[in-house]
């Protein structure tokens, strides 16, 4: 598959700090997960091919546009819908004149064409009951769907999310990831989360970052695989294990190299992510 | 590309002003004409100095409610888009810009014409002031990630303001008497204060092609 966005030795440092380690990836059209603990590098690198801020070293494309020359920058922002972590409002706008806002700035000028943008994303993110709502009386969730019909705008073919289902209930989280899996029909779109079930039910590649540098880079399949054979059932916590834990059936479940003759479980993705990360602070959502 | 920039600015007139600070900029405009107009609230005759003083304090004032210009609680929700920053942070000025001149002229009106300082040359101090507080609030969001830096900036402002009053060394003195022979020479420094301001006004609006090392000690 042709990559849609490539990026090269892509490194930033803060201070004494490495953000970015020379990461290299390619991504290509689909729903690719990026995943990794606090501080692993993730928010900076999605910034960095957001344009939001310039890396100190390395190159990227985004759908075959150069950001390093003013003219590349603006034609990468044409094509990108960008939804932050934190994302902010105007609290005063409704939900509508805030997309409708975002697709002015978008440069979406006529305003018929646009209006009829704006009710469409909306009606994508199901928020055209409440659009003529001003954003301070939405829920978080709706919130939430509000920054994703502001990146939808426009229909950009590559679409960068941001920890999206941070702070979601369960249900609004179900409802985010139907509507990023709608998102990612026929677009490149990149997904920072913590929750590995959303990478292993959305994803059709997966990255792992820590310290600044890339982990690993595949399918979700590959990244499960790297755990075959190195998990394992016990009655108590293994010491020799990477991480255990008590299941709801009383037993444990261990992850790491398993003694001989031990009782061999099926891996998870999440199992994979965390003996990637061997040796990293990891953290997992539960 | 201009014209499209055109349109673009057409469109975002209605919206941009609705996103105005018009609360700190109230509070600001209201305290200024306050301060301006208080000589003629005295019983006796007011004094020059008085005055020139209230006047000064009338545009620091207005300059505190200006620092919240920039304030954008959506900075990171609009951050990839195409319009520029420059764009938008011109048509915030432009916006602003007409209220202000009106603003000024109503605090010198306040002022008793026998004891109005020199216009030109107190309109100028009053600009450098307003630019001063601008791109204060532009260097704020340039090297920091927060998306409302105005209570900071006009900390910042109102800290600086007496203190560079207090503390600069006579040579450099900036808030002299009409009378003082140090006028002519203060207003030198003034319109330099502006022109250093507004420079690093522009170069902090404008898009960043490489990132300006201060951002390291504000990332999150």
């Amino acid at each position: 598959m042709t990559p849609t966005v490539s990026a090269s030795g892509l490194t930033l440092r803060y201070g004494g700090t490495v953000a970015l380690d020379d990461v290299s990836l390619r991504l290509t059209e689909g729903v690719t997960g990026l995943l990794g603990p606090n501080g692993a590098g993730k928010t900076t690198l999605l910034r960095v091919l957001a344009t939001a801020v310039p890396a100190d070293r390395g190159a990227f494309t985004v759908l075959g546009h150069d950001p390093s020359t003013t003219a590349g920058r603006l034609d990468v922002r044409r094509a990108l819908g960008y939804l932050p972590q934190t994302p902010g409002f105007h609290q005063d706008f409704s939900a509508f004149a805030f997309v409708d806002y975002v697709a002015i700035l978008k440069e979406l000028t006529d305003r018929g064409a646009r209006h009829r943008e704006v009710r469409r994303v909306l009606d994508a993110v199901d928020l055209s009951d409440v659009r003529s709502k001003r954003i301070k009386r939405l829920s978080g969730g709706m919130r939430q769907r509000v920054a994703l019909a502001a990146a939808l705008v426009g229909d950009p073919g590559f679409l960068v999310l941001d920890e999206p289902t941070v702070g979601l209930d369960p249900e609004q989280r179900m409802r985010f990831r139907e509507l990023i899996a709608q998102a990612g029909e026929g677009r490149t779109v990149l997904l920072s989360t913590h929750q590995t079930e959303d990478v292993a039910m959305l994803c059709h590649r997966v990255i792992v970052m820590a310290r600044g540098g890339v982990r690993f880079e595949g399918t979700p399949a590959e990244l499960t695989a790297r755990a075959a054979g190195r998990v394992w059932s016990s009655t108590e916590r293994d010491p020799g294990a990477r991480a255990g834990w008590r299941t709801g059936t009383g037993s444990f479940r261990n992850v790491g190299d398993p003694p001989e003759g031990a009782d061999l479980l099926d891996p998870t993705l999440e199992d994979g992510y965390l003996l990637t990360l061997d040796g990293e602070p990891a953290e997992v959502a539960a | 590309m201009r014209a499209v920039t055109a349109r673009v600015v057409r469109a975002l007139l209605r919206p941009v002003s609705r996103t105005l600070p018009r609360r700190a900029l109230a509070v600001g405009s209201a305290l200024g004409l306050l301060l301006a107009g208080t000589p003629r609230l005295l019983s006796s005759p007011p004094d020059p100095w008085l005055c020139l003083s209230l006047l000064r304090a009338a545009a620091l004032a207005f300059g505190l409610g200006l620092a919240f210009l920039l304030d954008d609680p959506a900075r990171h929700t609009t951050a990839a888009v195409p319009t520029r920053r420059p764009v938008r942070v011109g048509l915030r000025v432009a916006l602003v810009a007409p209220f202000a001149v009106v603003w000024w002229t109503a605090a010198l009106l306040l002022v008793p014409g026998e004891t109005r300082p020199p216009v030109g040359a107190v309109t100028l101090e009053a600009a450098a002031v307003a630019v001063l507080a601008l791109a204060a609030a532009a260097v704020a969001v340039r090297c920091s990630d927060v998306a409302e830096p105005g209570v900071a900036v006009s900390a910042g402002l109102l800290l600086a303001v007496p203190a560079g009053a207090l503390l600069l060394p006579e040579r450099w003195e900036l808030f002299v008497s009409v009378t003082d022979p140090r006028w002519d020479g203060a207003h030198d420094r003034w319109a330099g204060l502006l022109v250093v301001a507004a420079v690093l006004g522009a170069c902090s609006v404008a898009e960043p092609r490489q990132r300006w090392r201060i951002s390291s000690l504000a990332h999150r």
